[in-house]
């Protein structure tokens, strides 16, 4: 007991492994317990708060099934993430490669400001607005309103990530002889993916919740509009069932594209 | 400003009555003159314009003659801020410092392009390429060059075995399982592999802890002697400038110019051994008062 009462209260100390998951548990419990308590009891009556408001944690979990059966979760789910995946991928494609650019050469990162601030404050209701008008309200609006939202994230990180890398590593390359292209794909890039990385993490991470807004509009499949039906049909316990899968579904997400960066820099992996 | 300075360019004789023999200095007598290796006339870096101009090095003036089959080893040390970097990264050309502000630096008789692999520098803070095993840190400057892997991986195994390192055990390890130590003599084989005419060493050792220290003095002896190559090494420590150099170059703080030059015995014993004789130990008390004198100058001149 003395050993965990001492690494409990450890200032600024990180906790170990387990100690870290069991706090983590310990805060899910908590919040399952108060969650019990306010929805005990039977007829809508006797409970602290009303099941149209908060259904009990059984009754949420019961609506799984039909979930399952009936609603199409696991359709919903892989429309969701095709999309954020298409829509990413995409932004991917342009920005990293765009943002290598512009942190070697900052003429371009100059040339691209103006469109990026403009990218990065754009409300996403609007740019759903905007890409309906564009796309349509078919798939493809959904994985353009993606690439859109994610695409001047994608270029600023990549290219901070690369003006980070100190300029010692650029001076040792240039006495070794290497060129600017050498420096730029041999030394910069390479030493600015970790660092990039963890940040297209993050942002996928918001993507996933940005495709959730897109859905809500004529959709056929996705959480998105799964959520918004449940609304409409007043089937409370599904919302709730849903975002807990959103949540336990990001997670995951999150933890294999951390196992992913363990593989890709085996030399370096930021949390 | 101390009124020594203006006595600067030439070359002071050893202080003290050598009981170590000094050799005199070998001129280079051939058919044709060789260009000198580096040649500093009046030498002057500024920063900003007006008046926040900063001058690093002002009139800095030497020159390091090409010796045939040896390469000089010239340390200089100096207090901080003194602009003894500058010199180096002049020599290296890497800018901010680089170009200087007036005067002609010339390296084998031509001014300097900029950076080159003839030019190998090594940094105090390790500078190993992460993301790269030490075999291929080590093949950097080859793999550049577009020598094939097979060569280039054969050559880097020769120089980290050089170097001191375990080829089975470390060639494919990547830096961030590696000592400080171990970086450095990555740094300095990757440096060394291109065999460059003149290595420019920047408080390379400051870093590492006294013991891996002197070993790093004596590995860097036995491989400086093999390749005739110039050496410029920046040092905050006396005793380490004594034993490496031929030549220990003093420099006064802003702004910095060399204050004096004093030629000092070779490292011919191990560096543990050395540092400790009395002879050496004389130079170093020598070059010790030279700067504690010219530290309390420029405070007083401060003031």
């Amino acid at each position: 007991m003395g050993r965990l009462g001492a690494s409990l209260v450890a200032f600024r100390a990180e906790p170990s492994g387990w100690l870290g998951k069991g706090l983590g548990a310990a805060c899910l419990a908590l919040v399952l317990l108060v969650w019990f308590l306010v929805t005990m009891g039977g007829a809508a009556e006797e409970r602290l708060v009303s099941p149209s408001v908060l259904p009990s944690p059984w009754e949420t979990a019961r609506s799984m099934v039909p979930l399952l059966t009936e609603r199409g979760l696991v359709e919903s789910i892989a429309a969701s993430l095709f999309r954020v995946v298409a829509g990413f991928l995409l932004g991917v494609i342009v920005g990293v490669p765009l943002g290598i650019l512009a942190g070697t050469w900052r003429a371009t990162r100059a040339f691209f400001a103006p469109l990026v601030l403009f990218g990065r404050n754009v409300p996403l209701a609007a740019l759903i607005a905007l890409t309906i008008l564009w796309f349509g309200i078919g798939e493809l609006q959904k994985v353009m309103f993606i690439f859109i939202a994610t695409v001047p994230f994608i270029f600023s990180e990549t290219a901070s990530a690369v003006i980070a890398v100190p300029d010692r590593y650029v001076e040792t390359a240039q006495t070794l002889g290497a060129t600017n292209r050498q420096i730029a794909l041999k030394v910069l890039t390479p030493l600015a993916m970790p660092s990039a990385y963890t940040g297209l993490r993050h942002l996928f991470g918001l993507a996933f919740g940005y495709i959730m807004l897109a859905e809500v509009i004529n959709a056929e499949h996705g959480l998105g509009h799964l959520i918004s039906l449940s609304q409409r049909r007043a089937m409370y316990e599904d919302i709730y069932l849903i975002l807990i899968i959103i949540g336990v579904l990001a997670f995951g997400i999150d933890r294999a594209l951390v196992m992913f960066q363990r593989g890709l820099f085996p030399h370096r992996v930021e949390e | 400003m101390s009124s020594d300075a203006k006595g600067a360019p030439v070359p002071d004789q050893p202080v003290h009555p050598a009981d170590v023999p000094v050799k005199p200095k070998e001129v280079a007598v051939g058919p044709e003159p060789r260009p000198p290796v580096v040649d500093f006339q009046n030498v002057t870096k500024t920063f900003g314009e007006g008046p926040k101009a900063f001058t690093a090095i002002k009139d800095v003036t030497f020159r390091i003659e090409d010796l045939p089959g040896k390469g000089e080893f010239i340390a200089i040390l100096g207090p901080s801020g003194c602009g003894k970097s500058t010199v180096l990264r002049i020599i290296a050309g890497l800018s901010p410092q680089f170009p200087a502000t007036s005067g002609t630096a010339l390296v084998f008789g031509k001014p300097i392009p900029g950076p080159g692999p003839d030019r190998g520098m090594v940094f105090q803070d390790y500078t190993s390429f992460d993301h790269r095993t030490v075999i291929d840190n080590v093949a950097f400057g080859l793999e550049c060059r577009g020598v094939p892997l097979k060569e280039r991986h054969e050559r880097a195994k020769e120089w980290i075995a050089k170097v001191g390192l375990d080829v089975a055990k470390d060639a494919f390890k990547y830096p961030h399982q590696l000592s400080g130590g171990m970086r450095q003599r990555v740094a300095i084989a990757r440096t060394l592999i291109l065999q460059p005419r003149i290595i420019l060493m920047d408080e390379p050792f400051g870093a590492l802890d006294p013991s891996t220290r002197l070993r790093m003095q004596d590995l860097l002896v036995s491989l400086w002697r093999d390749l005739e190559a110039t050496v410029f090494f920046i040092t905050h420590s006396i005793e380490e400038a004594v034993y490496l150099g031929d030549r220990v170059f003093i420099l006064s703080s802003s702004p910095g110019t060399i204050l004096r030059q004093i030629e000092v015995p070779p490292p011919d014993r191990p560096a543990k051994d050395m540092q400790q004789e009395q002879t050496f130990l004389s130079y170093v008390f020598d070059i010790r008062n030279t700067i504690e004198t010219l530290e309390s100058s420029t405070r007083a001149g401060d003031d």
